[in-house]
């Protein structure tokens, strides 16, 4: 699927270093709208120290971030919140409804790609007497709402209410490339809500997890059918996460487009645009098939369907199954009717193109030099070039990371190398090359991966290691002693306090 | 670069008609009127108000995203007499002229005047009029020669009416891009507290031009110097003037020892490490991946990449393409290649923006476009990505810009692009396309906006529907537009939004 143009959107965890909001609560609803068994008994802050690693020197961390967030109580004494709430965590704890405890407690399935996690107490008892909440329904646009959390803004738990504005696909901030359903409400979310649940008649119509700056009234909340869909994954005891269909799908409006397809002007139908050449939808769709139903949903010529009564795009129909599972699609093809099974499954191969969590970065240090994979978190380290010719740099690594793998695919690397950076020393003083580039050989190896940096330095018998730049052909390259490497490695790692010269 | 003394929207119905009389005369030697002035002595006695003169020029600007509109601006820049009928000034702003105007000191009448000659590469320009009262009482001034290195100089301009003279400091002289080209040129760095620099002012040493301003940048002012300009116009006087020359292959400095031992250079380190190929890939008339450029034009090159310019010094190696050359002459280039010396005759390639994949300058025509269907298409290029503004390289599309930075998977030597969608009933269900490459029409390669008109008078055999197909991965991959109604539609969609013509190739 096309993902939306859409602002700029941040989860809502809270960093109370970096927010500061006015709290609008709006405890007068509660008797309307709440049901007497008071649910926010099963609402909890959860107080995160998170800290993440130093992508261009992945051995380091950042400084140790405090955040909160909300959290409630699911069936089985366990913790529902954001995945972005407990991402990249070093201690989790949790703070019951007026309970002056501090509860630890530890992640134990994280849905990055749908910003859910699981989180338990290290002892269960500290939840005794909570009764969890429920999951409730989609509920309807223009129906109210109530969200309960533990906003910015003061230390006591809060409860806005709104309306449900509007449900659509929006793309999730956190994984940063992926669009999943979000019901859009005017009740104010805000940084510390994440996590926290949205009542509607006493269950859970949703997770708080996003706001967008800038947008008045507007926040975002997870549905039920992600949150079930991701309790459903992980009851086999892992998760595998949402599938993505490996389809572009584009609307089929233009009369003569329809009419070259055969097929009347009846809104029906949307059409294959392309297909991602390693999923599976390649070795069933065809382009210019036109998709006219996906799990029993008729898809529309503007690419929707209609989903519990909304409109939204035809790709939620593609990620209600689990992975591994088919959905059915009815499409035409060659002016016929055709019903097949497209099999499902929880896309990785783009996981560097989106921000990772809680798996530290790869990297090899040899002789100061310092190579990692090229990754979302990587690029972000970059930042913008002040000069022009560095954007020549800057824009050839976004093209290696997203552009390339939709263009050219078969010349793309199972996992770019980047040289990070160089760690001064008189072994590599005279490099002219600064870092930030990708790797393209190294003592005429061609480095598909990390792997292949470390066998074609260890498996050298010449005089000098020769790296090679950029690519695909030529490129900038360097030359270092291999013997003078060598000895100078352990002096390196021990100067820049380097604990270990890799991470597999 | 500073902001122009923009003079905004002129009215240009009445300046239309003058400019239709202007002509834009690249290249040709017109004759200049005959007024009979003396040359002054060098001093610094050289009275400014009688050379310098004010320059206004109306212009084209481009509407990247409308490139039928002719949008037109106005500024106002200097220009110092330096022959008779001859002013020299910076070809900024006059490649897409319609009208030019002189003035003489600092105030009063303006004269109507006439582009003989401008040359984008070096950004030179020369303008005439054909008024003999603009003439009386201007005098030619002396180009300098001489590389000063001050350490002071005078700035000189005409300001309000009023001639400013101040002082500057020298600051260095480099090799870089001139403002409107890419071929690399020696240029003379100043340092000042002056604004508003940057519009051919005149930077002077002893009563003579030492160069002409053609960037601003905080304290630092670009300078053309003198001795550069004087060598093109000699040149361009006698008609041998083939234009500005730049290096086609790519290079880095020498600076590891362990690379050049690698690539066989023994003893000193010494030369610059070329790795990437230019268009000749001849190796025995151009150098080739690494190898290492020893000499070029018999000037030995350190590791930096630099030679010892006899007249300004320490220069990048890139200079040498223009120091006593122009485009198309041969380059004697000594490099180390497999351990051994060789000497290679390295044709100059000209610098043209014509060979870039995405031309940083394309005023030598009018802004081409083809609108069929409501689609809009334009050839890619760097003014359009700077429709996005001064920001334009953090707003326009990144796709679009990395085709600055590398070549086609095909080889071709020019790319065509969506740029918008004007909406009408025909073109239903593709109205929010946009900024995509054209990649095929109707089974054809495009490269140019005159593929595209040619591939749309060819419908495929038996088809009833153009089929447009963009490059993959970047959105939408393929249109299909009504073939019989095309036509029609055209012609609604260009009325309906008042474009003058479909197509401008």
């Amino acid at each position: 699927m096309r993902i939306p143009r859409i602002a700029s959107i941040v989860p809502i965890g809270f960093n109370p270093r970096a927010f500061t909001f006015l709290l609008l609560s709006a405890l007068c609803v509660r008797a309307q709208l709440l049901p007497a068994s008071s649910p926010e008994q099963a609402v909890v802050q959860i107080l995160t120290a998170s800290q993440t690693p130093d992508f261009d020197a992945p051995w380091r961390f950042d400084s140790v971030r405090r955040s909160t967030g909300t959290g409630f109580v699911i069936e089985g004494g366990r913790i529902l919140t954001n995945a972005h709430v407990i991402a990249w965590a070093k201690q989790i704890l949790v703070r019951r409804y007026q309970d002056p405890r501090l509860l630890p407690a530890r992640v134990v399935y994280a849905g990055h790609d749908c910003d859910l996690a699981i989180v338990e107490l290290l002892d269960p008892k500290g939840l005794e007497g909570v009764s969890p909440l429920t999951l409730g329904e989609l509920p309807a646009v223009q129906s109210t709402v109530v969200t309960i959390g533990y906003p910015a803004g003061g230390e006591q738990i809060s409860f806005t209410r709104g309306v449900v504005s509007r449900i659509e696909m929006q793309a999730y901030a956190h994984p940063g490339n992926r669009s999943l359903l979000a019901v859009q409400t005017d009740a104010a979310i805000n940084p510390g809500n994440s996590g926290g649940p949205v009542l509607q008649e006493g269950k859970v119509a949703g997770v708080a997890f996003q706001g967008i700056p800038g947008l008045q009234n507007a926040g975002f909340f997870i549905p039920p059918e992600v949150v079930r869909h991701f309790l459903k994954d992980v009851a086999d005891g892992r998760y595998d996460g949402v599938p993505l269909a490996g389809v572009t799908l584009e609307p089929l409006q233009n009369p003569a487009y329809r009419r070259q397809l055969g097929l009347a002007d009846d809104g029906r139908g949307a059409r294959v645009d392309a297909l991602r050449p390693d999923g599976a939808a390649m070795r069933v769709l065809r382009r210019d098939d036109v998709v006219l139903e996906v799990g029993g949903l008729a898809v529309g010529s503007d690419g929707m369907v209609l989903y519990r009564g909304n409109r939204v795009s035809a790709s939620v129909a593609f990620q209600q199954p689990q992975s591994g599972e088919p959905v059915r699609l009815k499409i035409w093809r060659d002016r016929a009717e055709l019903t097949l099974d497209l099999p499902m499954e929880a896309y990785r191969g783009d996981r560097l193109a989106g921000r990772s969590y809680d798996t530290l970065p790869r990297y090899f240090v040899h002789a100061g030099l310092v190579f990692t994979p090229l990754s979302a978190d990587y690029l972000e380290t970059v930042g913008r070039p002040g000069r022009d010719n560095l954007w020549a740099g800057l824009a050839k690594l976004i093209y290696e990371l997203r552009g390339r793998p939709l263009e050219e695919p078969a010349t793309v690397r199972a996992e770019p190398i980047v040289l990070a950076t160089i760690l001064p020393h008189p072994v590599n003083a005279d490099f002219s090359m600064r870092g930030g580039a990708l790797v393209n050989r190294i003592n005429g190896v061609r480095i598909e991966r990390l792997e292949d940096v470390i066998r074609a330095l260890s498996e050298n018998q010449g005089e000098r290691h020769v790296l090679e730049f950029d690519g695909p052909d030529q490129g900038p390259l360097e030359a270092i002693n291999r013997a003078a490497a060598a000895a100078a490695h352990t002096e390196i790692l021990r100067t820049y306090a380097i604990p270990s010269d890799q991470r597999l | 670069m500073n902001a122009p003394r923009n003079l905004r929207f002129y009215l240009i119905a009445s300046c239309l008609a003058l400019a239709a009389s202007l002509t834009l005369a690249v290249g040709v030697h017109a004759q200049a009127p005959a007024t009979a002035l003396s040359v002054l002595p060098d001093t610094e006695a050289t009275d400014w108000t009688r050379s310098l003169v004010s320059i206004e020029v109306t212009y084209k600007a481009l509407d990247a995203f409308q490139p039928w509109n002719t949008p037109t601006r106005a500024i106002r820049k200097q220009g110092v007499v330096v022959a008779p009928g001859e002013v020299l000034t910076t070809a900024q702003y006059l490649p897409t002229h319609t009208l030019v105007r002189v003035q003489k000191g600092g105030r009063g009448r303006w004269f109507d005047a006439r582009v003989k000659w401008w040359d984008a590469q070096s950004n030179l320009a020369l303008l005439t009029s054909e008024a003999p009262d603009f003439w009386k009482g201007l005098q030619p001034v002396e180009l300098s020669s001489e590389a000063s290195r001050g350490p002071d100089f005078d700035l000189v301009r005409w300001r309000d009416g009023n001639l400013e003279n101040r002082r500057v400091e020298f600051g260095q002289f480099t090799v870089r891009e001139g403002v409107l080209g890419f071929a690399p040129h020696v240029m003379l760095e100043i340092s000042t507290d002056l604004t508003g620099l940057g519009w051919s002012e005149v930077v002077a040493h002893r009563g003579r031009v030492l160069g002409l301003t053609t960037y601003s940048t905080g304290r630092t002012c670009g300078v053309v110097p003198a001795a550069f300009i004087q060598r093109v116009l000699d040149a361009q006087r006698l008609g041998k003037f083939t234009g500005l020359g730049y290096l086609d292959f790519t290079w880095q400095p020498g600076s590891n020892p362990e690379l050049l031992t690698e690539l066989g250079l023994a003893g000193s380190p010494r030369g610059a490490v070329v790795h990437q190929a230019g268009r000749v890939k001849d190796p025995a008339f151009a150098p080739q991946p690494r190898d290492i450029l020893l000499e070029i034009d018999g000037s030995p090159i350190d590791i930096e990449g630099d030679y010892l310019d006899p007249d300004f010094g320490h220069l990048m190696l890139e200079n040498l393409a223009n120091r006593t050359h122009f485009a198309g002459d041969v380059l004697p280039i000594k490099l180390l290649r497999g351990g051994k010396e060789m000497t290679v005759n390295y044709r100059i390639p000209r610098a043209s923006f014509a060979e870039e994949l995405v031309p940083r300058e394309t005023f030598d025509r009018p802004p081409a476009y083809v609108v069929t269907g409501g689609l809009v298409f334009q050839s890619l290029s760097q003014p359009f990505l700077r429709g996005w503004g001064d920001d334009w390289r953090k707003y326009a599309p990144l796709r679009l810009q990395y085709y600055q930075y590398s070549d086609t998977a095909d080889g071709r030597k020019s790319l065509v692009v969506l740029t918008g969608v004007l909406p009408d009933v025909f073109n239903l269900g593709y109205q929010d396309e946009r900024f995509i490459v054209l990649d095929k029409v109707n089974g054809r390669t495009i490269a140019t906006l005159a593929d595209l008109v040619e591939a749309l008078g060819a419908p495929e055999p038996g088809a009833d529907v153009h089929r447009f197909e963009f490059m993959r991965g970047q959105g939408l991959e393929r249109i299909l537009l009504d073939a019989p109604g095309l036509d029609a539609a055209t012609a609604r969609v260009i009325q309906f939004y008042g474009i003058p013509a479909a197509t401008r190739l």
